[in-house]
């Protein structure tokens, strides 16, 4: 799970590129949107894209990722649970 | 003020802009499902042009014939250019005379080339000035044309250019095109934001679950007048604006900021009273519908009859603008505030007052809203001006 | 009412200039790398705005022109509404479009981004600026052939029409294909006159002056 924890932030840094970001910034249970990082709709969007990429894991409904996206650990959590690749 | 002198509507419902109001008028819809569409995987429902007739449209049109492009043309290029044609024929327009602008609206225009498959056809067709000039130089049209890509709301900058443009005695026609044709990239693009509905869009309703796509060419051709006089028996572009919401490049803004101002800025020229209705862009989103009403309420418009053509021709992009201000433009005329295809009346209704059938309006303006990435809306004033003499409709 | 050239400002892959006089950048910043020295020249400016790295490379260069420019403005970022964001450019989003449809080109790998997506449409660059700066005015895009004085005066003369617009960021930004270039003025409508005289010749004058002088640089 560690493993995963940190796999997801690099990947997110990259892919939102969060600039300045590192991995040991984005702490495992702190809420990913509202303060903190920033992050607005669009990047909601780009998770459910990168879920699907890496994990093999289709998210249908953007209102899905407002749970999975809670936290770092909340989402590889469920990633963990439902992977397919 | 600028006076309408001809248009013309090439759409999924039908080849001219009668055509494609009768549809409208009589509550049909040109959104169908596509089981395999343009080499997506999943079945869309979307609005196009049957390319069948448009071909053999191209080919039969004498207007048309003549073609100075070696390379040949493609289809949304064919498209407009039959638009252009036959709206000329209606304003009967000399295209060729230097006192004509053309005013180009595309959000994407030939996009699809960029696809390696399709590589093979001239290069310089992927740029919008070039397919801008390639339509100008068809009807020998010396000027340089004017290319807007202003994401969604193009189709009414592209209009507020040419009023600009004869309002300040440069030209004295101005011949404004909108056209967008749908290929996997815009389809994919707007898979990916989550925004495309699996079912007809509801514009308005509660129950809205996304937006369709739609192909269109539509054109207006606007002539310059001097005064309200010389626009007897007409329609006039009274006024317009565009505002940015500030706010977020694609999600609307929660205030409807720029859409309300753009309408405080129209209000300037017509009382709330006397606006027949108002086209929205409701394109059926979520956020673009609540965003718009807001806007409406803001703005003192919540009892104005409001409707949305979403639901007949699909979101037309950057030929929307265009599009439906011609089917506002004839309704206007026709005393008539058109229906919102796919709204219902429910227990959770908009705070405004969505049309859900035709209603009759004795009323002589109406407005066009529109909005778009970018955060950009705008507002277009209408006015029909009876006959002097006669206060009868024209049909 | 007349109007002036209030600043001016150019950015391209490796060199800022605002009205005519280089922005200082770390001389080795970028090493010839466009998208380094762009975020370099940000850095510089100090704007502490860090959606700038979630822009396309059009809007990025038109985001740090507009900064050279308003930078020393004050007060900054009240809303709006009197100013107007006007662009021009021969490609439109092409650079951006290229990468979308790269994302799409192979059917057993088909993953767009959302975030590419919304680059695709030119005017962005102007919506950016917009809501980085709290506009509420016009923002419009225009696409041209080559650079042209005359139309990026006479769109601009336009947008005063409009009945509220006092002021207009007029900018060409162009990116693709080996260009990487834009060039700001922030035209005022003004009793008194300081600054240049906005006309087509002075428009012209400074865009191929601060050309020349960057590709001397």
């Amino acid at each position: 799970m560690e493993e995963l924890i940190l796999q997801l932030k690099q990947e997110i840094i990259k892919v939102l590129n969060l600039e300045d970001v590192k991995p040991e910034d984005i702490a495992d249970d702190a809420p990913l949107f509202g303060e903190g990082l920033g992050l607005d709709s669009i990047d909601a969007l780009e998770l459910i894209v990168l879920m699907e990429k890496m994990y093999g894991i289709k998210l249908q409904d953007p209102a899905q990722g407002r749970e999975i996206f809670k936290s770092i650990r909340v989402m590889a959590e469920y990633i963990h649970a439902n992977r397919s690749k | 003020m600028i006076a309408w002198a001809g248009d013309s509507i090439i759409s999924s419902l039908g080849f001219t802009t009668e055509e494609c109001y009768r549809s409208v008028a009589s509550g049909q819809s040109g959104i169908r499902l596509y089981s395999s569409f343009m080499g997506l995987p999943e079945p869309q429902m979307a609005s196009l042009i049957d390319r069948e007739r448009l071909a053999d449209s191209f080919a039969a049109d004498s207007f048309a014939a003549v073609n100075p492009c070696s390379g040949g043309y493609t289809a949304l290029e064919k498209a407009a250019i039959l638009s252009v044609g036959s709206a000329a024929a209606a304003a009967q327009v000399d295209l060729s005379d230097p006192d004509v602008l053309f005013v180009f609206s595309s959000t994407k225009g030939n996009v699809h080339l960029l696809d390696e498959g399709e590589r093979q056809a001239g290069r310089d067709h992927i740029y919008l000035w070039y397919v801008a000039r390639l339509i100008a130089e068809h009807f020998k049209n010396p000027n340089e044309p004017v290319a807007v890509s202003n994401a969604c709301i193009s189709g009414a900058c592209a209009q507020l250019v040419a009023m600009r443009e004869l309002e300040s005695g440069q030209y004295g026609c101005a011949v404004v095109v909108g056209v967008e044709m749908l290929s996997k990239f815009i389809v994919s693009g707007f898979q990916s934001l989550k925004a495309l509905s699996p079912e007809p869009c509801r514009p308005f309703d509660a129950a809205r679950a996304g937006l369709n796509l739609g192909e269109a060419a539509a054109t207006i051709v606007y002539r310059r007048v001097d005064s309200e006089d010389e626009v007897s028996s007409g329609i006039a572009l009274q006024q317009g604006a565009i505002r940015n919401d500030a706010n977020h490049i694609s999600g609307p803004s929660r205030t409807g900021e720029g859409s309300f101002r753009a309408l405080q800025a129209l209000l300037r020229g017509v009382a709330p009273g006397d606006v027949a209705f108002i086209n929205a862009h409701g394109t059926a989103t979520a956020y673009n519908d609540d965003m718009e009403a807001t806007a409406i309420t803001r703005a003192g418009l919540q009892a104005t009859p409001v409707n949305s053509l979403k639901g007949y021709f699909g979101h037309t992009l950057g030929a929307a603008g265009v599009l439906e201000s011609i089917i506002s433009a004839r309704a206007l005329a026709n005393g008539t505030a058109l229906a919102t295809h796919g709204f219902k009346r429910g227990e959770k209704e908009p705070p405004v007052n969505v049309t859900d059938k035709n209603t009759h309006t004795e009323k002589a303006y109406c407005i066009k809203m529109l909005s778009g990435f970018g955060g950009c809306n705008a507002a277009l004033l209408f006015k029909y001006v009876k006959e002097k003499s006669n206060t009868c409709r024209k049909p | 009412m007349p109007q002036a050239i209030k600043r001016y400002s150019c950015v391209t892959g490796r060199s800022a200039t605002v009205d005519g006089e280089a922005f200082p950048v770390a001389a080795e910043a970028g090493d010839g790398d466009e998208g380094k020295f762009l975020a370099a020249l940000y850095r510089a400016l100090k704007a502490d705005y860090p959606k700038f790295f979630k822009m396309d490379a059009l809007s990025k260069l038109g985001f740090l022109a507009s900064e050279l420019i308003l930078r020393d403005e004050a007060p900054r970022f009240v809303p709006r509404e009197d100013i107007a964001v006007v662009c021009f450019n021969r490609s439109a989003s092409l650079a951006t479009d290229v990468q979308h449809q790269a994302a799409i080109q192979r059917e057993d790998s088909c993953y767009p981004s959302p975030s590419v997506f919304v680059y695709t449409l030119p005017n962005i660059v102007a919506g950016e600026i917009a809501i980085r700066n709290k506009l509420l005015g016009e923002t419009s895009f225009y696409v041209c052939r080559e650079w042209s004085a005359q139309q990026v005066f006479r769109m601009v003369s336009h947008t005063f029409c409009d009945g509220c617009t006092r002021a207009v960021l007029a900018a060409w930004v162009e990116c693709f294909e080996g260009t990487c270039e834009a060039f700001m003025m922030l035209v005022e409508q003004q009793d008194g006159l300081s600054g240049l005289p906005f006309s087509v010749e002075q428009v012209d004058i400074l865009y191929q002056n601060t050309k020349l002088k960057l590709w001397k640089s």
